[in-house]
């Protein structure tokens, strides 16, 4: 359609001037919204399973008594939850290893409970097994604490991403812009992070995405790990735009994307590589964990390539500072 | 810098030719460890997590209004500090908390299952010594004594010098807890003994005002329903009552304030007794809010598998920096290990409890530090292609990926520090050792590598663009 209306036009397009030639490798500003679209495909079912099933909550977060025993006669899970009923409790079990159960209960008298199952199932290796219980006091407390840590460690990593960058063309706004579109990246893997543990949780049912302190843990985490990559891409920009001065700032994000590429990845891969090997052979207890960092590094790398910038250059359109 | 290493490595292995020279285990605190600096040692400490034991928080209830909460809390932590010692726990701490409300104590206890932990500190465990006053509502012929009620004595076991465990002085068959009051206390007892050895002169040792009786966590409250709740109070206190002992006075007063108690004591009750008796009573009530056991083996495995993980971490990460990176990445990987010896040193130092929760954290940390070398290659190259030498571009690359280096650390680093103050103690442990990696990663990054970099490249053969894996632009 274009050729009909514009005969002759595309054809005879001079070539690109030099300095764009790594812009055409992958044009990441120009094909935003499919990136964009992307994230959203990953992110929504992840935000809709959140606010209609919410999360498998971990003993930190939902109080109760966590039971992690192993019998050393090797029961079957049946068995187990055959005791565990009749204590007259919702048994909520679950094998982990040989002969050992994670058992979920509210509030009881664990060492009634811990002897009443040895007489019905079997002796418990008591070196092998960990119990927890917590009121759910402490339970709340865990969730307006974290909730409480993330918000002001955001706010702050504002506060310095928009002071390391007010010297950019544009003073503090840009700077506010530079510290919004790492903030906004950051909310991105946070909630894909939440979102993913929600599914693997309630719709799986698997206890690998059951939320508890720990994950709570990777999720800051990945909070720190998603500044740390959009920083170096951003600080490359801010390099860019006093070198290249005769480039748009459309070109000097790309530029800017592709220089930094290499690294992003190649980093990303590291961390990937030793959180496998956590997630493989690591203890039990470090699976989840590992699991959640490993969505939120990849979810971190890809966001501050394809979000990130994309977003710093459409709220440049929006609210232009400078060129 | 190398004085820094050369200091962690003397930490480490003076320690562990220590360790294996004695025949001592290679973790934990030992006997007499080099370098000892005043009773300041150096090992690795281990969170409950991953050495197994058990962890209590308490809730304080019941504050005697009036009363300097802080002072009360103080209180309560001696009385259970006393407590746990005489457990021979190997490190237990007993920590205040809850702020300014001075209600909470956490209380771990390393290798000591939850039950026996529960059993020492999950009651109050007051002793409290009546004697019997005849009151004639007391109708219920299931009372040990129709016709009469305890009273409560002023005696409590903070008036007793000490309380021991031992076999009965007079039979040697099984055993009893000795206790010696202090003088007030002995005056009190010496009179309470004359009135019920009156009694059981004129009346026999079978009338109740005979008897002094001793109890645990008997209440006034209780005492104003015997009548109804008598009979299941009388009971010992493993079979669900409150009663310890009830003995007759029947061989005489005792002036001295020295006696025993006699309660089919076994060892182990008779021990456990002694020690709530020689560590007063808690000056208030408490709840448990939160407890955690780990097995002693579970804890092993955990350290094991997560060491083991770390490892095969490290030795990827290293061939692929070395594959990737040629003679750079070998230097980086040189650098990596001097970091990991350093930020192990820096643990011990501090000293940093690790938890599962702080391995994930270092080992977090570690990737952090490769990064920064990453950033630095990365720039190197692209130095190097625009025609530099290779000093001027070690140089450039260097000063160039600092401000990246800088701020996505600073981040990193405010991100944990507001973890360590505002994060739920189970990700303390995770946010420390992740800020201290990452402060001790950019020194890595930034001096030793560059160092490294810059010594190596002096010889003629480290220069040859093979070994740089940069194709000369």
């Amino acid at each position: 359609m274009a050729e009909l209306t514009r005969p002759g036009v595309a054809a005879d397009e001079p070539a690109r001037p030099a300095v764009e030639a790594p812009t055409r490798r992958l044009d990441v500003i120009g094909r935003r919204n499919i990136f964009f679209l992307i994230s959203l495909v990953i992110i929504i079912p992840g935000i809709i399973s959140m606010v209609m099933n919410g999360f498998q909550l971990g003993i930190d977060f939902a109080g109760g008594n966590e039971f992690f025993l192993t019998f050393q006669n090797n029961p079957t899970q049946k068995q187990v939850e055959a005791a565990v009923a009749s204590e007259g409790v919702t048994p909520l079990v679950q094998q982990s290893g040989q002969g050992s159960f994670i058992i979920k209960t509210p509030q009881l008298d664990p060492t009634k409970f811990q002897s009443d199952l040895t007489k019905k199932v079997g002796p418990i290796d008591g070196t092998k097994s960990s119990y927890q219980q917590v009121g759910a006091t402490i339970a709340g407390e865990t969730v307006t604490a974290a909730a409480l840590s993330i918000a002001v460690a955001s706010g702050l990593i504002l506060l310095y991403l928009a002071f390391r960058f007010r010297k950019v063309q544009g003073g503090w706004t840009a700077g506010f812009q530079f510290g919004g579109s790492a903030l906004l990246a950051l909310l991105h893997d946070v909630f894909l992070l939440c979102g993913i543990f929600s599914i693997l949780g309630t719709v799986f049912k698997l206890h690998i995405g059951e939320i508890d302190s720990l994950f709570l843990t990777a999720v800051l985490t990945v909070v720190g790990f998603s500044v740390h990559d959009t920083i170096v891409v951003f600080d490359r920009i801010r390099e860019n735009m006093i070198v290249s001065s005769r480039l748009t700032f459309e070109q000097v994000v790309n530029l800017s994307i592709m220089q930094t590429a290499a690294r992003s990845i190649i980093t990303s891969f590291t961390v990937v590589l030793v959180l496998l090997s956590l997630l493989l052979f690591g203890g039990d207890t470090l699976k989840g964990f590992a699991l959640a960092l490993l969505i939120g590094i990849v979810s971190g790398t890809y966001s501050s390539i394809f979000n990130a910038t994309p977003l710093l250059v459409v709220w440049r359109r929006l609210q232009p500072v400078g060129r | 810098m190398i004085g820094v290493l050369i200091f962690s490595l003397f930490v480490d292995g003076a320690g562990y030719v220590y360790r294996v020279v004695n025949h001592y285990p290679l973790t934990g605190s030992v006997p007499g460890l080099p370098p000892n600096f005043n009773g300041w040692q150096l090992y690795t400490h281990y969170g409950l997590d991953l050495k197994g034991g058990t962890d209590i928080q308490l809730q304080l209830t019941d504050f005697p209004p009036g009363q300097d909460r802080a002072s009360v809390q103080s209180r309560f932590i001696d009385v259970i500090q006393k407590r746990v010692n005489a457990l021979g726990v190997s490190e237990p701490t007993v920590q205040p908390g809850g702020g300014g409300n001075h209600d909470r104590v956490e209380v771990q206890l390393p290798g000591v299952g939850a039950p026996q932990a529960l059993q020492l500190l999950g009651r109050r465990d007051k002793l409290v010594v009546t004697k019997w006053v005849p009151d004639p509502s007391m109708t219920n012929t299931a009372l040990p004594f129709p016709g009469y009620k305890p009273q409560i004595t002023p005696l409590t076991s903070d008036m007793l010098t000490n309380a021991y465990a031992g076999l009965n002085p007079q039979t040697s068959v099984g055993w009893v807890v000795n206790f010696q009051y202090n003088s007030q206390g002995a005056g009190i007892f010496n009179q309470l003994t004359t009135d019920a050895y009156s009694v059981c002169q004129s009346q026999g040792p079978s009338a109740a005002q005979c008897h002094i009786t001793n109890w645990l966590d008997l209440t006034p409250d209780d005492i104003a329903q015997w009548n109804t709740r008598g009979p299941d109070l009388y009971r010992p206190v493993d079979a669900g009552g409150h009663l310890v002992s009830d003995p007759q006075i029947a061989n005489g007063p005792i002036p001295s304030g020295q006696g025993y108690i006699e309660g089919n004591f076994s060892q182990d009750t008779a021990k456990n007794l002694s020690i709530l008796l020689n560590s007063g009573s808690l000056p208030v009530n408490f709840s448990v809010l939160q407890s955690s056991q780990v097995g002693a083996s579970l804890g092993a495995q955990s350290i094991k598998l997560s060491v083991a993980a770390a490892l095969l971490g490290l030795c990827v990460v290293i061939v692929f920096m070395i594959a990737f990176y040629r003679l750079p990445g070998l230097l980086a990987s040189l650098a990596l290990l001097c970091y990991a010896g350093v930020a192990l040193a820096v643990f011990k130092m501090v000293p940093v409890t690790l938890t599962l929760a702080g391995l994930a954290g270092f080992i977090l940390s570690v990737g952090m530090a490769v990064d920064a070398n990453v950033l630095i290659f990365e720039r190197f190259k692209e130095e190097m292609r625009a025609g530099r030498t290779i000093g001027a571009a070690v140089d450039a690359a260097v000063r160039r990926a600092w401000p990246a280096i800088r701020d996505s650390n600073t981040s990193t680093l405010i991100t944990s520090l507001v973890l360590i103050f505002a994060a739920p103690i189970q990700v303390k442990g995770f946010a420390v050792t992740l800020a201290i990696g990452v402060v001790i990663s950019l020194v890595s990054a930034i001096i030793i590598t560059h160092n490294l970099l810059a010594i190596v490249l002096n010889f003629g053969w480290a220069r040859a663009s093979s070994l740089m894996g940069v194709a000369r632009g």
